[in-house]
């Protein structure tokens, strides 16, 4: 079981990786459905295991939330969005992908270090499910800053929500089911507000560029 | 009697949606708002005489203690003021047709939403369940500082849901780290461990070298949502842009909101590791930094709106400062700020929001002639200036005080002075940027061509009489809120 969860969790670690080497927009939509597919399968393997041990069958009802809402809700939803947003493909980041990977390659150190550093964290893989959860979060938020457009930004908060997730159900265990939904509703109802406000930006700026967003300062 | 108070915002956020009738909607927002009046007096009163509420028997679902009562009744009492004064607010800017009807319903239910979303974040014993919250605060209000629609605000409004949402992100995986610092407790204990009662009861259980780390992430998570510098950058764009009865529950309460956050995982890492020092190191930097930041950006600000935001970092950082210390008086004196900088700055913001429809206009070199134009507004809007730079006889005075001697008391000496300096600037600073506004030759200026909001007005001195009175003379209920939660942040 657990060579199993190691291998996930450093598949969704790659996919962070994949999403950053990504030039187009469309393609973020892809890895993000890869990477939550396979944050499904996990806590589906751990709702398996968890169900046949008797422990209640919640992070198999996760496991079904995660596919409905983030492989089949969220990324239909992106990609309608930015059929209407776009008209013309145009590069989308400032820092060219050799070096955006080992950016990325130097936070996976960081936390790895920062990480075994931790007193009283012993038990081996669970540590390691850390490193790739809060490498995956890291990437998300350098993924956020490295990229021009509001869609790029929506995809970075939602690939830290992927690295919390993975943080909360292979560290622990599963949380309370209660806990669980709400995040999800949390999620679902970031994802639809910034969707209507990428439309207002569009309606107000004629760009989905934030950097065009330099109004207010000071 | 505790769910009654957690259901009624979200009921009356709900009703709004069953009629579209101009007169039926006030009505219905009057009503909510006198409830949560009523509540914050029952409160009170229960609070102090039971020393808490719990809903059902063990606490499990509601709780509330001095420390959580502090937070609800500014809640309710900045909520109640707020939504007196948007009846006359949404009226002017209907009859300017700025908005339309279904803008202010939309207006009403929403922030109707804010408010229940910030009742349930600090009546909830549940950490996941505060976080969700917390969350939900940011959505529920994203619309709300997108209000007016223009490119300004939908600007203010994508950095607030931005920069807000991944900062909370951080925080969640504090609370994680957290739950996994509770090994000893053993299995049947797993769907305790999310509550920070029981965490605090526990917590010589807990594994100090993971809540150290959890801390830090908390820190920085719910401290972006309370404002600390460098976490800063939404607030003051979201403060100027949105409506100012928002602006107000925003400075007001949602800040105090995150603090109570912070302030409750605070007290069981502070209890585990038996000292305060790790923590009061990093809550003093950051409540430091963050005034002296104020400090300098407030003396560049042109407009008043923006300024007002500028100074609720400033009050953030005191109280950070103060939370550093971690004795019984600094505490005491925290929490004291938190209620006076709420009705404080919520009554500033409010006036402000007169001052904006009278002279349509939130730059501070348009306004001039102040007490001329709206002497009444330009009266409580000078004691409000004076009241939040830090004069007696205002609570603001008060407080501030008992931080700074709190802080030479405990051998603090190189900060405390740093932090008076620094209180001194932003005192002079705000006086010599705000003040201009009176100024102003009679014969050179136009008359400002808006309305008067005479019900603002009225809720604006209602305010002020509230911050002269809780200035120099506290209610016995109310002082004894306050010396219960500092003893029980400082765990004793």
């Amino acid at each position: 079981m657990g060579v199993y969860l190691n291998f996930i969790s450093s598949l969704i670690l790659i996919s962070a990786f994949v999403l950053v080497a990504n030039k187009r927009i469309n393609a973020y939509v892809r890895t993000f459905r890869l990477q939550s597919m396979l944050l499904a399968i996990c806590a589906g393997m751990f709702g398996i295991n968890n169900f046949l041990r008797g422990e209640g069958f919640e992070l198999l009802i996760v496991c079904l939330l995660t596919i409905a809402i983030k492989v089949v809700f969220i990324p239909t939803l992106l990609k309608s969005t930015i059929k209407k947003v776009e008209y013309k493909v145009e590069k989308d980041f400032f820092l060219n992908i050799p070096v955006s990977i080992l950016i990325c390659c130097g936070l996976f150190l960081l936390t790895y270090f920062t990480v075994s550093g931790i007193e009283g964290l012993d038990k081996t893989d669970i540590k390691m499910y850390l490193v790739n959860s809060i490498t995956v979060i890291l990437i998300g938020l350098f993924f956020m800053i490295s990229r021009k457009k509001a869609i790029g930004q929506i995809v970075g908060i939602l690939i830290i929500e992927n690295g919390l997730f993975t943080a909360a159900i292979l560290s622990t265990r599963g949380i309370p089911m209660i806990i669980e939904l709400g995040i999800f509703f949390d999620v679902l109802t970031a994802v639809l507000i910034m969707g209507i406000l990428v439309f207002r930006i569009n309606e107000n700026f004629d760009t989905i560029d934030i950097n065009k967003l330099k109004k207010l300062r000071g | 009697m505790l769910l009654i108070i957690f259901a009624v915002p979200a009921i009356v956020s709900l009703l709004f949606w069953c009629t579209s009738n101009k007169r039926l909607l006030h009505a219905i927002n009057l009503i909510g708002a006198v409830l949560l009046l009523i509540f914050s007096f029952v409160i009170t009163i229960n609070v102090a005489s039971n020393g808490r509420m719990v809903f059902p028997y063990d606490g499990s679902f509601l709780y509330v203690d001095s420390l959580s009562a502090i937070v609800l009744d500014t809640i309710l009492i900045v909520g109640f003021m707020s939504m007196v004064y948007s009846v006359g607010y949404l009226e002017i800017e209907l009859k300017r047709e700025v908005i339309d009807l279904k803008k202010m319903r939309l207006f009403y239910s929403l922030t109707y939403a804010f408010i229940f979303t910030m009742v349930l974040a600090v009546t909830t014993p549940n950490l996941g369940v505060l976080w969700i919250a917390i969350e939900a605060t940011t959505l529920a209000s994203a619309f709300l500082v997108g209000f007016y629609n223009n490119n300004h605000s939908i600007e203010a409004a994508w950095k607030y849901i931005v920069i807000c949402s991944v900062g909370i992100a951080f925080a969640l995986l504090g609370i994680i780290l957290l739950y996994l610092s509770t090994p000893a407790f053993g299995e049947d204990a797993k769907s305790l461990a999310f509550n920070w009662y029981y965490l605090f009861n526990h917590a010589s259980q807990l594994n100090g070298g993971i809540l150290k780390i959890a801390f830090i992430f908390i820190l920085v998570g719910f401290g972006t949502k309370a404002g600390f510098v460098p976490m800063h950058t939404w607030l003051p764009d979201a403060h100027s842009q949105a409506p100012s009865p928002v602006s107000a529950l925003l400075s007001g309460v949602l800040l105090n909101s995150a603090m109570y956050a912070i302030i409750r995982i605070l007290t069981i890492v502070n209890k585990n590791l038996g000292e305060s020092l790790y923590t009061g190191r990093l809550l003093m930097a950051s409540g430091i930094l963050s005034v002296a930041t104020a400090a300098i950006f407030i003396l560049s600000q042109k407009d008043y709106k923006r300024l007002l935001a500028y100074s609720s970092i400033e009050h953030m950082g005191i109280m950070a400062f103060g939370l550093g210390i971690f004795t019984p008086a600094a505490l005491f004196g925290v929490l004291f700020h938190m209620l006076n900088h709420a009705l404080t700055k919520s009554m500033l913001f409010l006036s402000s929001g007169n001052i904006y429809l009278k002279y349509e206009t939130r730059q501070i070199s348009k306004v001039r002639g102040l007490l001329r134009a709206m002497p009444i507004t330009g009266i409580v809007f000078l004691f409000g200036i004076f009241a939040i730079a830090g004069m007696p006889p205002f609570g603001v005075f008060f407080s501030e005080l008992k931080i700074i001697f709190a802080a030479f008391n405990a051998d603090y000496i190189v900060p405390a002075v740093i932090l008076v300096l620094l209180l001194a600037a932003v005192f002079a600073v705000v006086a010599v940027v705000l003040l201009e506004m009176f100024y102003g030759d009679k014969s050179s200026e136009t008359p400002p061509k808006g309305k008067i909001n005479h019900l603002g007005v009225a809720v604006t001195i209602l305010m002020l009489v509230l911050i002269v009175v809780i200035g120099l003379f506290m209610p016995q209920p109310l002082t004894k809120i306050l010396t219960n939660a500092a003893a029980t942040i400082a765990g004793k």
